[in-house]
């Protein structure tokens, strides 16, 4: 006779084998489709750009149509001052950004999750360390900083960058170490070390793969937003990407002296593409916290 | 040949500084145990006895300065003890003299190191823990399923996915899951707290341990669930005839698994032998604290007159300010006004009562 068991008094969570996007509510799943496009959208574009498919040259002046207005002479979002076309330029403008900004996410990510795993596993002296070196970056105004090494250096993308992701670091180690706490404290670890997993193991796999990949995949997300808006701030003020190489930020520049003028879409253009994009990864972030986090509950 | 137990435990000591008192609290203090090969001993204790501590002092868990300092946890490979604190000692300086500490001092770096050297082997292989509370000890974003392959493929022959899956589903169905093939998909949160103490039970035999060490595995869990993890645990005690410590301030857990019993108390043994005898608690043979526990049972027959449950007067040892005497001396209510002056002054040593019962207790000095 074939056994079975009956457990009437054990309950089991109904949905806990649903598919992620079931369960979710419906304004996070908005989010993230929206955020998936924006993604989309700057990755095809950044593609275009590389392969150098574009509508036309984003460096050649048409002089005998300078400034014109969007969907006429075969613009479709017109061109700026020196008739150059702005579609071209916007999706070559994502290159100013897009791998600086990986970089900057790469940077923040390794040495945030390095941080907080030695400050929340290994405590004691070297999490005051730790800690000491957080606060210590935190203190320091991030312009201020990024504008310093500009000065001593030239101003170049990747060095900005470089210390974008610096400076996010400590915000990542935070979250990473409060994650193995929360774990420490709820006896995870140990029952870990009892069932006589190897440290390593224990570190990249349980605690970082399983329980901190998405902090780690929404801070990339945020990280991505934040790398295009000091991109976009800095090459507006003329720190960043020089001019005649596209940027958004020196497109917004450039284009806001002929605002007064009635000529607005210079400036629009990009601008709302940095609204539209900036958007696109925060809530994408968002929706990710919402989703992936509150799964554990 | 000599008959070696599986476990044998000799004079373990765990001591923790604790700043804001300025002393140390001796949680563990000199602590002897043995078990033999497929027999269940429980270990029972007011909560602070120092129970937990003794085990995890065993597996080499404890992080806390100082910690674990000097004794011998002989664990038998294959016919030989093999000391799980070997070498420790060299580590630690400890000078005390009739309960106080004169001079402390730990390498712990050292320690740790040697430590992870001596236990590389053990852990999960052959000594397994169960831990209170399932939920907080799986990981909560793997499935339960995962976690129990990834300790078969750590510790057992089974390299390959498919066939770790095969055994992890074959040991989700020993402890009775229902449907194993649709839970072995389920996150621990997706799981009741009986459920996923099924499924701890099931990763920590999966590795075909030795000596499985259940920390209260029943307390946080309701009444009918606990009845039904105990019968579990007898269950797999007859079919795999696995050697179990189990931890348990609930005395009927004990009394429905155990061989034989210790009970703790301040960090000392007070009573152990086997449960039949201990358990018992008859006035000529029965350490008075035992006695107090057994009769501090919710329990019908325990009922005085007045329909008052008797409780064990006074607090739990405070382990820092250790008196010279007995450590039950200020709430016991048993002595006799010829071993008093004893109680007082004299730590008592085990006293043997027939075969294997020992009784720390001035009213058993024989002669």
């Amino acid at each position: 006779m074939k056994t079975r068991y009956i457990q009437t008094t054990e309950t089991i969570d109904e949905y806990s084998h649903l598919p992620l996007w079931k369960t979710c509510s419906k304004i996070d799943l908005i989010y993230i489709v929206y955020g998936l496009l924006v993604l989309a959208t700057v990755l095809v574009s950044y593609g275009l750009g590389a392969l150098n498919w574009l509508p036309s040259d984003p460096d050649s002046m048409d002089l005998e149509n300078m400034m014109v207005a969007p969907l006429t002479s075969g613009y479709f979002l017109g061109t700026d001052y020196m008739g150059r076309d702005l579609l071209s330029r916007l999706i070559i403008g994502i290159q100013a950004y897009f791998v600086p900004g990986l970089l900057s996410i790469f940077i923040s990510l390794s040495l945030g999750s390095i941080m907080g795993i030695l400050s929340g596993y290994q405590g004691g002296r070297v999490e005051s360390v730790v800690e000491y070196f957080s606060n210590l970056i935190d203190s320091f105004p991030r312009l201020v900083l990024i504008l310093l090494f500009i000065a001593a250096f030239t101003p170049n993308i990747y060095i900005i960058m470089i210390v974008v992701g610096l400076t996010t670091a400590p915000v990542v180690a935070g979250l990473v170490r409060g994650k193995i706490l929360f774990l420490k404290q709820r006896n995870f670890v140990e029952s870990a070390i009892a069932m006589g997993l190897p440290t390593y193991q224990i570190i990249l796999k349980h605690i970082l793969w399983y329980n901190c990949r998405s902090i780690l995949l929404i801070q990339a997300t945020l990280g991505m937003a934040e790398a295009i808006l000091i991109e976009t701030s800095l090459s507006y003020l003329g720190f960043g990407v020089q001019e005649p190489v596209p940027s958004w930020g020196n497109m917004v520049q450039s284009g806001s002296n002929y605002l007064m003028q009635g000529n607005f879409w210079p400036s629009t253009a990009p601008a709302l593409a940095i609204l539209a994009t900036v958007l696109g990864f925060h809530l994408l972030g968002d929706g990710l916290n919402n989703v992936l986090e509150r799964k554990e509950r | 040949m000599e008959h070696i137990p599986l476990l044998q435990i000799e004079d373990l000591r765990t001591y923790f500084y604790s700043s804001a008192k300025q002393a140390f609290i001796r949680s563990v203090d000199g602590v002897d145990l043995t078990i033999e090969q497929g027999s269940t001993l429980g270990i029972v204790g007011e909560s602070g006895s120092g129970k937990s501590i003794t085990m995890l002092s065993t597996m080499g868990l404890i992080s806390a300065n100082p910690g674990v300092l000097t004794g011998k946890v002989l664990l038998n490979q294959k016919g030989n003890p093999v000391n799980l604190l070997e070498g420790l000692e060299q580590y630690v300086e400890l000078e005390h003299n009739s309960g106080k500490i004169l001079k402390l001092s730990k390498d712990n770096r050292a320690w740790k190191k040697q430590q992870e050297k001596n236990m590389a082997t053990v852990r999960g292989k052959q000594i397994s823990m169960i831990f209170q509370n399932p939920k907080a000890a799986m990981n909560p974003y793997e499935t339960i399923g995962k976690q129990i392959s990834e300790m078969i493929k750590l510790h057992t022959e089974i390299k390959d996915n498919n066939s770790a899956k095969e055994k992890a589903i074959s040991w989700l169905e020993r402890v009775k899951i229902d449907s194993p093939g649709m839970r072995f998909e389920n996150y621990p949160h997706g799981l009741s707290g009986g459920m996923c103490q099924r499924a701890m039970i099931a990763m920590a035999l999966s590795s075909e341990p030795s000596l499985l060490i259940a920390d209260e595995p029943t307390t946080g869990l309701d009444a009918t669930i606990q009845s039904k993890i105990v019968e579990l645990l007898q269950e797999l005690q007859t079919d795999l005839g696995i050697t179990t410590i189990l931890i348990s301030h609930d005395i009927s857990v004990i009394t429905k698994l155990a061989d034989s019993v210790a009970v703790m108390y301040g960090g000392k043994v007070l009573e152990n032998g086997p449960a039949e005898l201990v358990l018992k608690a008859n006035e000529d043979a029965s350490h008075p604290y035992t006695r107090a526990l057994l009769a501090s049972i919710p329990d019908l027959s325990n009922v005085d007159a007045n329909g008052r449950l008797p409780a064990i007067p006074g607090e739990v040892l405070d382990t820092i300010n250790l008196t010279q005497g007995c450590r039950f001396y200020a709430r016991c209510e048993k002595f006799t006004t010829q071993c008093e002056s004893k109680c007082k002054t004299q730590e008592p040593p085990l006293f043997r009562m027939d075969g294997k019962h020992h009784i720390r207790c001035w009213l058993f000095e024989k002669g």
